[in-house]
């Protein structure tokens, strides 16, 4: 299951899986009597500039470290994965979250639309490819106002951004 | 898709107006399951439509909520009319600069959004933070606590209909807001917690203004609550409504007094503990009952545990410097972050990514009330409509920290 090392820094341990197990993997870890990880502490969505990610961060009271699941290499024009909802409730609108801002879609999950942005908008704001313009955040205003993907981003543009921790 | 509606001139003639994503009904067809179960009307069912500019959403949010006659039957919350793409904007921010994009999230605890990156931050740059920073940056975040949680008692009261309580503990809050002002500059988004310590040192106006209030805290607050706690229309509303149990609260992921106020003792400060929490000597309340009145008693409790915290912190600051030595321009090695801690309304947490720039490569937020709010959605149905704020005000969510 594990498609990495399992790497500790300062007070979190980090596995690292493939798509396919993250129910069997996310059930063990919850219900399994030596982890009860029972919290949810954040489910958050990854675009490493060669693939998607999804990063769930859990809470037991068996370990003082928090863990951090990491489903890895999630492919970027097709991200798909098993919503985490069988087991948090809670996760419905992180999904949905992860969903709008970088179009993961979640298998499972009910309600998987939109949350922050509108109804009719097309583009995935988060997602490395998205343009903006280089100092719009240090200038705001510049970029900042027209945040929706109208062109996709030309050739001559910067390149993407890629994550060197992989 | 086209509404029919009366005609202002003449209620009898028809107009025909186009509709739009801001009707009760959404122009489209549903796009999920859910969408679609909700948006279905059976016999004696009616959508209304609060907000998005309702007075007691904490913010600018929309609810759309199913009636039969004046119970709900279900909710639909519609968010995102106050986000700014927060995460996007530090993304392509530095570190130093991104800290500053957290205060307008939760801008009742400011201090508590600055807390969770710049703690994330350290990790990435394996730094240690003078104890003496560490201590006041308790002591700021305390008094932040009991701020908020005081707004929280005067709101959850004006939502009710009482409108006394909020003018006094307004005293309480503009006391403390005017302490950290003399503390870090600035009365709301204080932007004081800074990669590696603070801003700047306790000052003698803080100090003479804090041992003023330290006076009359409790005091106060007894004062503050004297006036709900027994109030017969206030216990009314709020005792055995929006009852959570301890099972369902763990499933929704709902942190904070929230969870503290069904029987769950989850608390970051003392379930992973951060900064020098471990050396401090205090209580994590719990309630049995999980519901609106318990969850207010709890943050009432809770004021009196932050005031305690206080006390301690100002007898055993060390002193020392208040910044770690650190570049200006600060360029962690690749890796990964999280770090989390408990603020008014419960976890929240920042997961950074450094690619070894000077810029994060992904700054996510996590903020408890975004979790929070989801619980209203199985607590409404079987309630009446107007107590729909009654309680989603004791879940106490900030619309800005939601919407990022």
């Amino acid at each position: 299951m594990l498609v990495g090392p399992v790497r500790q820094r300062h007070d979190q341990t980090e596995i690292r899986i493939a798509p396919g197990s993250v129910i069997d993997v996310l059930r063990t870890l919850h219900d399994d009597a030596a982890f009860r990880f029972e919290v949810l502490a954040d489910l958050a969505g990854v675009d490493t500039g060669d693939s998607m990610q999804v990063v769930y961060h859990l809470w037991s009271e068996t370990t003082p470290d928090w863990l951090r699941v990491i489903v890895a290499d999630l492919a970027r024009d097709d991200p798909r994965l098993a919503s985490a909802t069988f087991l948090w409730k809670g996760a419905e609108w992180m999904e949905r979250e992860a969903y709008d801002m970088f179009g993961i879609v979640f298998e499972g999950n009910r309600d998987l639309r939109r949350i922050f942005m509108p109804p009719d908008y097309t583009s995935f704001p988060l997602r490395k490819d998205f343009y903006i313009a280089d100092d719009s955040s240090r200038s705001p205003g510049l970029g900042v106002r027209h945040m929706e993907q109208v062109h996709p981003p030309v050739a001559s543009a910067a390149p993407i951004r890629r994550s060197r921790a992989r | 898709m086209v509404t029919r509606i009366p005609s202002l001139d003449d209620p009898r003639v028809l107009v025909e107006t186009p509709a739009t994503i801001y009707d009760a009904i959404p122009p489209y067809a549903p796009r999920t399951e859910r969408e679609a179960e909700f948006y279905t009307l059976r016999d004696g069912e009616m959508l209304v439509n609060m907000g998005p500019q309702h007075p007691s959403t904490h913010g600018v949010l929309r609810l759309v909520v199913k009636i039969e006659g004046e119970r709900v039957v279900d909710l639909d919350p519609v968010l995102g009319y106050l986000h700014r793409g927060i995460e996007k904007l530090s993304e392509n921010a530095d570190y130093h600069h991104a800290i500053c994009y957290t205060d307008p999230l939760e801008y009742v605890s400011s201090l508590f959004n600055e807390l969770a990156p710049v703690m994330a931050f350290e990790h990435l740059l394996d730094l240690r933070v003078p104890r003496r920073a560490e201590y006041i940056r308790v002591l700021s975040c305390e008094l932040n606590r009991i701020a908020s949680h005081a707004l929280f008692i005067g709101w959850m009261a004006l939502d009710l209909g009482g409108i006394t309580p909020i003018l006094y503990s307004f005293i309480e809050r503009d006391e403390i807001v005017e302490m950290l002002a003399a503390l870090t500059g600035q009365r709301m988004l204080f932007n004081y917690m800074r990669i590696g310590g603070v801003n700047g040192d306790l000052n003698h106006e803080f100090l003479s203004r804090l041992g003023d209030w330290m006076g009359h805290a409790l005091a106060q607050v007894e004062a503050d609550t004297a006036l709900l706690n027994q109030n017969e229309i206030f216990v009314r509303r709020t005792r055995g409504l929006g009852r959570v149990d301890r099972r369902t609260a763990l499933e929704l992921g709902i942190s904070g007094p929230n969870v503290r106020a069904c029987g769950v003792p989850y608390d970051v400060r003392r379930a992973h503990p951060y900064s020098v929490y471990p050396e401090l000597e205090f209580e994590i309340p719990t309630r049995e009952e999980g519901d609106s009145y318990a969850r207010y008693m709890l943050r009432i409790d809770e004021i009196k545990q932050s005031i305690h915290i206080i006390d301690q912190v100002m007898h055993q600051m060390p002193d020392g410097p208040v910044m770690a030595q650190l570049p200006r321009r600060i360029t962690p090695r690749p890796g990964r972050a999280w770090a989390a801690v408990e603020s008014p309304r419960g976890q929240y947490g920042c997961f950074a990514i450094s690619d070894g720039t000077d810029q994060p490569f992904r700054f996510r937020i996590h903020d408890p009330s975004f979790v929070n709010l989801q619980a209203v959605v199985p607590l409404m149905p079987g309630n009446l409509l107007a107590d729909t704020m009654a309680v989603m005000a004791s879940l106490d969510p900030v619309m800005g920290g939601i919407d990022k």
